[in-house]
């Protein structure tokens, strides 16, 4: 050690090596902790942030003049479509349900309500069509985009499903959905979006019960 | 001088030797972070090759038209995030997928906060798909039943590579569930469970749909169960943990691998990648939501 150049080496070499060291640790195992326990925070800029459960939105911000102003346009409620729907069912929903103008369609149809959301199912031959109505949304983590190719009017978008075609639009403050679900996955109606863009381009009968009605200021 | 030199090749040998494990030039690299209980397999799980015979799995597995499918995603090793995940059995970090099966979803967010684990029983929550005996898995595993498949940790797979729309994935589309194989490699024998108070709102010739009572009623789609054994009819109410069905293989008359593919769905408020308000409603990460499931159900914990 009495040379300087060898010491000088050796220290090289160890800081070489040390590094060399750390680099082979492996990222950190999923620990074993209790449900429950506090989670280190841990900041890692490429990774979204530990978010908690997200808070629904409110069932705030439907457009009562807009909806009354469909029912108006589809018949005031007196439209053969959505007759047959369960009046109880219809009655619970608060918000004003959207129907296909499609008869036939909506002959056998069943609707499930739960009061500020809502299910139609209904069938097809080989298919079959269900319908949504959602006051609340869930906001997403500020860290997340949506990669949407093409949102169109009232932000429809349509998504291929693993059995069929799934469109959602915003329509009176209310986030609407219309699926088509195929028996068979090689039904052309679900291996293209036109069934299901026929079927929102005719989703204009507006239907409310009553405590849609009373929501919307027209009274039960 | 000769001494330096020779410690000074010596050096440099170590070095590129450790570099070299790390990178895999030695065919034993590590792919991603090790789980806590890697290779475990859970008691009443003793599944292997010789568990059932397998069936021609008709789709490959991939639950999509060939002409529809998704070419193999970009290698992405590097997202290999190391946030840990609670847990108290061995999985991946949510977003962690099988390498080159795609980039996962890396946010944390447990969407479905009180989710009951929708099997009964155990269950290996991994890729059908990249698994063994899937279209896209190892070729020196052909079978379905190969231990790896049943044998913790769990690897999530939403985002994998598909071509379906699932707009939270890095392209816009990708699997939109979480594949989960019942505790064996048998068919209609395992218990699938509602994930929430509900009504059952659809069934299709190998979907059920149960739509939670409350809000923001999340719509919880099951894939490939037994459809003409069923516990439930569409309209039927449903308690979390009840019964709905038996996990097996069925896809519209051709069968896939054993597996229940599991989504969640629920409409969102959230920014496009190019910067615009949009609602939807569109598909969820059902797997941090399932891992804290598992702890509860395996710290014996009831469905609420």
């Amino acid at each position: 050690m009495r040379n300087p150049k060898i010491r000088g080496l050796i220290v090289a070499g160890a800081t070489l090596a040390a590094v060399a060291a750390s680099a082979q640790v492996a990222p950190t195992p999923t620990p074993s902790t209790r449900p429950g326990a506090a989670r280190p925070a841990v900041v890692r800029p490429t990774v979204g942030p530990i978010t908690r459960p997200p808070l629904p939105g409110g069932p705030g911000g439907i457009d009562w003049a807009g909806a009354v102003g469909g029912l108006r346009q589809s018949g005031g409620g007196n439209s053969p479509v959505g007759r047959r729907l369960d009046p109880a069912a219809v009655d619970k929903t608060r918000l004003p349900i959207l129907l296909p103008a499609d008869p036939d369609l909506m002959g056998g149809a069943r609707i499930y309500s739960f009061g500020d959301y809502y299910s139609i199912t209904a069938n097809l031959t080989g298919a079959r069509v269900s319908l949504t109505g959602a006051a609340e949304t869930t906001p997403l983590p500020a860290t997340s985009r949506l990669t949407l190719l093409n949102i169109g009017p009232e932000q429809l978008v349509i998504q291929r499903t693993v059995d069929g075609q799934l469109a959602s639009f915003v329509r009176y403050g209310v986030l609407y959905t219309a699926e088509l679900r195929c028996d068979a996955p090689s039904d052309p109606r679900c291996r293209t979006d036109t069934y299901v863009r026929s079927l929102v381009a005719k989703s204009t009968v507006v239907v409310m019960g009553k405590a849609a009605r009373q929501a919307a200021g027209l009274g039960a | 001088m000769r001494a330096p030199l020779i410690f000074l090749i010596l050096i440099l040998l170590v070095v590129l030797a450790l570099v070299g494990y790390n990178s895999g030039w030695f065919g034993s690299a590590a792919t991603g972070p090790s789980p806590t209980t890697a290779g475990d397999i859970l008691p009443g799980a003793p599944v292997g090759p010789g568990a059932e015979p397998d069936e021609p799995v008709g789709d490959g597995g991939l639950e999509q038209l060939p002409d529809e499918a998704e070419a193999q995603g970009p290698v992405d090793p590097v997202n290999t995030p190391d946030v840990p995940a609670a847990g108290t059995f061995g999985h991946f970090p949510a977003g962690e997928l099988l390498p080159k099966s795609g980039s996962g979803y890396l946010d944390r967010t447990t969407w479905s906060p009180q989710l009951c684990f929708p099997f009964a029983e155990d269950a290996f929550a991994n890729s059908q798909v990249y698994g063994a005996g899937g279209g896209m898995g190892p070729k020196d595993k052909p079978s379905q039943c190969d231990a790896s498949n049943y044998s913790l940790p769990w690897r999530d797979n939403f985002c994998e590579s598909r071509g379906h729309a699932s707009p939270l994935c890095a392209n816009g589309k990708g699997h939109q569930g979480q594949d989960i194989r019942p505790a064996t490699c048998k068919k209609d024998k395992h218990w699938v469970v509602a994930a929430e108070d509900g009504i059952i709102t659809d069934m299709g010739t190998y979907t059920v749909t149960l739509t939670a009572s409350a809000p923001p009623h999340r719509v919880y789609r099951y894939l490939h169960m037994r459809m003409n054994q069923l516990e439930v009819k569409e309209g039927a109410s449903v308690k979390a943990g009840e019964n709905l069905g038996k996990a097996s293989n069925d896809f519209g008359g051709t069968p896939t691998t054993i597996h229940m593919h599991f989504e969640i769905r629920s409409g969102v408020a959230g920014t496009s990648t190019d910067g615009k308000p949009v609602k939807l409603h569109t598909f969820l990460p059902p797997y941090q939501s399932l891992v804290a499931a598992y702890d509860r159900k395996r710290a014996g914990q009831g469905c609420p």
